[in-house]
């Protein structure tokens, strides 16, 4: 008797579809990231926290 | 990545960041979270000595529970994130916020949202579900400020000076877009009364939402923004870059795909569908993945210098905030194996889990950022390392011990609970033995607290001494490169080009979050099509809707669940399981997430409204040892008669079966209903016939029908033996 008014429930190609969107997805990112070409693009992207821009004084002068 | 040196032939641009904004959200931060941290001691105080609750409506613990839920979620992390976003976004992207104006909005907006919480929380405005308490009015105010900050965010993107967007950056994307979806879709609902609504959904359409939304909740703004700060401040406090950036952008797309789908896992053995329930419990261990993930890749940035851990306040912090969220983030999937799930459910296992990522990641990492904040904004040292010292260790030892104490407590709930003996009989058939037992761990978690508060306190003196021993200064200029077409990196891969595209990264975003959503949503949405209504499960009468918003005004369900799981000491203990076709009229569904006290799905009927009367009067009186609070107020307070058309006419759009006869004689049946029951209290226990009108009279009636309608039918022939049999 358990759970009967949920007896015709059954959306079985919902979740498989979502599956399958997440694998295909996960798979291209994890190729275009990990590609060896894009290395040194990442290493410069963890970069920018510690990127500060140059600071000026109002009228434009250099900050000492 | 400075686009300085990939546009040198662009324009140089002068600008200045806004920190007084960032200032305001961290005094807000540090206010609030003191306050959050109060009301939750004193809800475990409350928890462990019932009179502390001292009779009053405003002071007892169904109200303050969620007032300290909604502080510590929204007031106290909500603005540690804004103080966060706000200081980092405009680094990261080189640009002042986007209009100032919208900032003060933002500010003052979230400020009006809180106060207006603490008033109408602990007046018994709620709609009754868990994390999303405030009325519809004030669920418009969040709206409106929310899409205030999102455009504030956005709009600094669009002028922004820096190509590539850092990974921090989509971590407030998902948080802005993924926020506004749970919460506007969680808290469609038909109003009343200007501070009483009825939520558009109900029963297990309900309860896949509301956990579809509270789950998500802690996702999205207890851990993905969150996330996004560790991203951006773990460097800049270490100096030196994230150990792996590409493992950070892996980290991002799995966390915000995956955590989405989890939402069933707090239903488990409920009467959602079997398929919803194993999927829900899927992605809750494939969760692990992405979590550890980002846990291992804020520790690794650390290599080389942990020596500095020992001695800066900010990454001895963060690095514990860090192995705190490694802790919850295997805790969590743990507790979402449906057999380990079958333990720690509706046990106080969950509040030591909740609280290990709370406190344990939340807190600590907010103390990491904001004593690296408060000494950038106002241009100080750390007043005291050695109080930084003091409030690291007692918050630590104090965290220790509430956990602990609820890893105990509910264990031995969960098997006192399920102790049968030879003979197929519950050990503990009165529920009050097993709250007696665990009342010394509810002393301990309430000391564990009071320590956990102590630190916040001294790290609020730090912080203000801090302050004070600096100087705020004027705006500091910088200069940067304006973005054109050079700023472009040429022969990029599609997802490099995307990592310099906010809106598309955004819908992007939105979609993956949509997909998991969808999954969980459309069975909900389309539930109604699968729910049979049963003949006998009838709607609620007049005087049952007035009990039920008592009900729900007073957060019983924070300690009452109201559903049976389908497991023998359950059963025993409490009767047949639940059925969904059951709570098709509970507008909101009542499930609970806790059993401080019993489960009463099935309580109507089970003891005589004399019992329930004195119940509520004095809890203890009737069950010796009881820790529930008194209600005096129920039996002062008249019942909102006039009320009920307008509550019976939104029932009815909702889709409740209410005639035209029933709406237009709801005030004449819930009267004759209320004269009904008083009348059986007077002849049982001489009460007084003037009570008819009282508030316990309602809540009575509510109590009495719960799980009777479908209690009453006879147990049907299991499924699986008819088949066999057939075969």
């Amino acid at each position: 008797m358990k759970q009967q008014a949920f007896i015709h429930f059954d959306l079985p190609w919902l979740p498989i579809t979502g599956l399958i969107i997440f694998v295909v997805c996960f798979a291209l990112y994890t190729y275009y990231t990990y590609k060896k070409s894009n290395k040194p693009f990442y290493e410069q992207a963890a970069q920018i926290p510690l990127d500060e821009p140059k600071k000026t004084t109002l009228f434009g002068g250099e900050v000492q | 990545m400075s686009n300085t040196a990939i546009a040198s032939n662009g324009r140089l641009e002068t600008f200045s960041y806004d920190d007084r904004i960032v200032r305001w959200f961290v005094i807000a931060t540090v206010i609030w979270g003191a306050v959050a941290m109060l009301l939750g001691v004193t809800i475990a105080f409350q928890l462990a000595e019932y009179r502390l609750n001292f009779g009053l409506p405003w002071t007892t613990f169904g109200r303050l529970r969620p007032l300290h839920t909604n502080a510590a979620i929204f007031a106290f992390c909500g603005n540690a994130i804004f103080a966060g976003i706000y200081y980092s976004s405009q680094r990261l992207l080189k640009a002042r916020m986007f209009n100032d104006l919208l900032s003060q909005m933002h500010f003052w907006g979230w400020q009006l949202i809180i106060v207006l919480a603490a008033i109408t929380l602990p007046l018994g405005m709620t709609t009754g579900k868990e994390y999303a308490e405030l009325e519809w009015p004030l669920d418009i105010l969040v709206t409106v400020v929310w899409v205030v900050f999102a455009v504030n965010f956005f709009g600094t993107m669009v002028k922004r000076r820096e190509r590539h967007i850092y990974v921090a950056l989509w971590f407030y994307i998902a948080t802005i877009v993924t926020v506004a979806v749970l919460y506007i879709v969680n808290n469609l609902e038909i109003p009343v009364s200007a501070t009483k609504s009825y939520s558009l959904y109900s029963g297990v359409q309900d309860a896949l939402v509301q956990w579809w939304y509270g789950h998500n909740a802690v996702a999205f703004f207890l851990t993905t923004p969150f996330l996004g700060l560790m991203y951006y401040f773990i460097p800049k406090a270490a100096n030196r870059p994230v150990y792996s950036y590409r493992l950070s952008i892996i980290h991002f797309w799995s966390l915000v795909f995956i955590y989405i789908w989890a939402g069933p896992h707090h239903l488990l053995y409920t009467s959602l569908p079997e398929w919803a329930q194993t999927l829900g419990m899927v992605f809750s261990v494939a969760l692990w993945m992405p979590s550890w993930g980002g846990m291992i890749n804020g520790l690794l940035t650390l290599r080389g210098v942990w020596d500095r851990v020992r001695t800066e306040p900010t990454l001895r912090f963060m690095a514990t905030a860090l192995t705190f969220y490694g802790m919850s983030t295997f805790e969590g999937p743990l507790l979402s194996i449906k057999s380990v799930n079958a333990i720690a459910h509706f046990t106080d296992w969950i509040p030591g889990h909740v609280h290990s990522g709370t406190i344990g990641w939340n807190y600590m990492i907010t103390a990491g950022f904001l004593y690296f904040l408060v000494t950038k904004l106002w241009n100080a040292e750390i007043y005291s390392k050695k109080l930084a010292n003091i409030q690291f260790w007692t918050a630590t030892i104090g965290l220790v011990l509430y956990i602990v104490s609820m890893w105990v407590a509910g264990i031995t709930q969960s098997l006192m609970w399920s102790a049968i003996d030879e003979a197929g009989r519950l050990v503990y058939p009165n529920f009050i033995e097993t709250v007696v037992r665990i009342v010394p761990m509810y002393w301990v978690r309430a000391i564990g607290g009071t320590l956990v508060l102590f630190s916040f306190l001294v790290m609020m003196y730090n912080l203000y001494k801090t302050a004070k021993s600096g100087s705020i200064g004027r705006e500091e200029v910088y200069e940067a490169y304006a973005l054109d077409e050079n700023s472009i990196e040429k022969g990029a891969s599609p997802h490099r080009k995307l990592e310099g595209m906010p809106t598309l990264f955004s819908i992007l975003s939105l979609i993956a979050i949509l997909v998991g959503s969808a999954i969980e949503i459309i069975p909900s949405l389309i539930s109604d099509k699968y729910v049979f209504r049963m003949e006998e499960v009838k709607p609620y009468t007049s005087l049952e809707v007035l009990g039920r918003d008592i009900y729900v005004r007073e957060g019983c369900y924070l300690c009452h669940s109201q559903t049976i799981r389908p497991m023998p000491h359950e059963v025993l203990r409490y009767g047949k399981a639940s059925e969904a076709a059951e709570f098709v009229y509970d507008y909101p569904f009542q499930w609970g997430s806790k059993r401080t006290g019993p489960d009463l799905a099935r309580v109507g009927g089970k003891y005589s409204n004399l019992w329930h009367y004195r119940h509520f009067a004095k809890p203890q009186e009737v069950t010796q040892g009881s820790i529930m609070p008194r209600y005096p107020w129920l039996f002062d307070r008249k019942l909102d008669f006039d009320s009920l058309p307008k509550k019976f006419e939104v029932l009815r759009t909702l889709g409740v079966p209410y005639s035209d006869e029933e709406v237009a004689s709801a005030i004449e049946d819930a009267k004759a209903q209320a004269l009904q029951v008083t009348e059986d209290l007077a002849a049982t226990g001489n009460v007084p016939l003037e009570m008819q009108n009282r508030e316990v009279i309602a809540l009575i009636a509510y109590i009495q029908r719960l799980g009777v309608d479908y209690g009453s039918l006879p147990e049907p022939e299991p499924e699986e033996e008819q088949v066999q049999e057939g075969e």
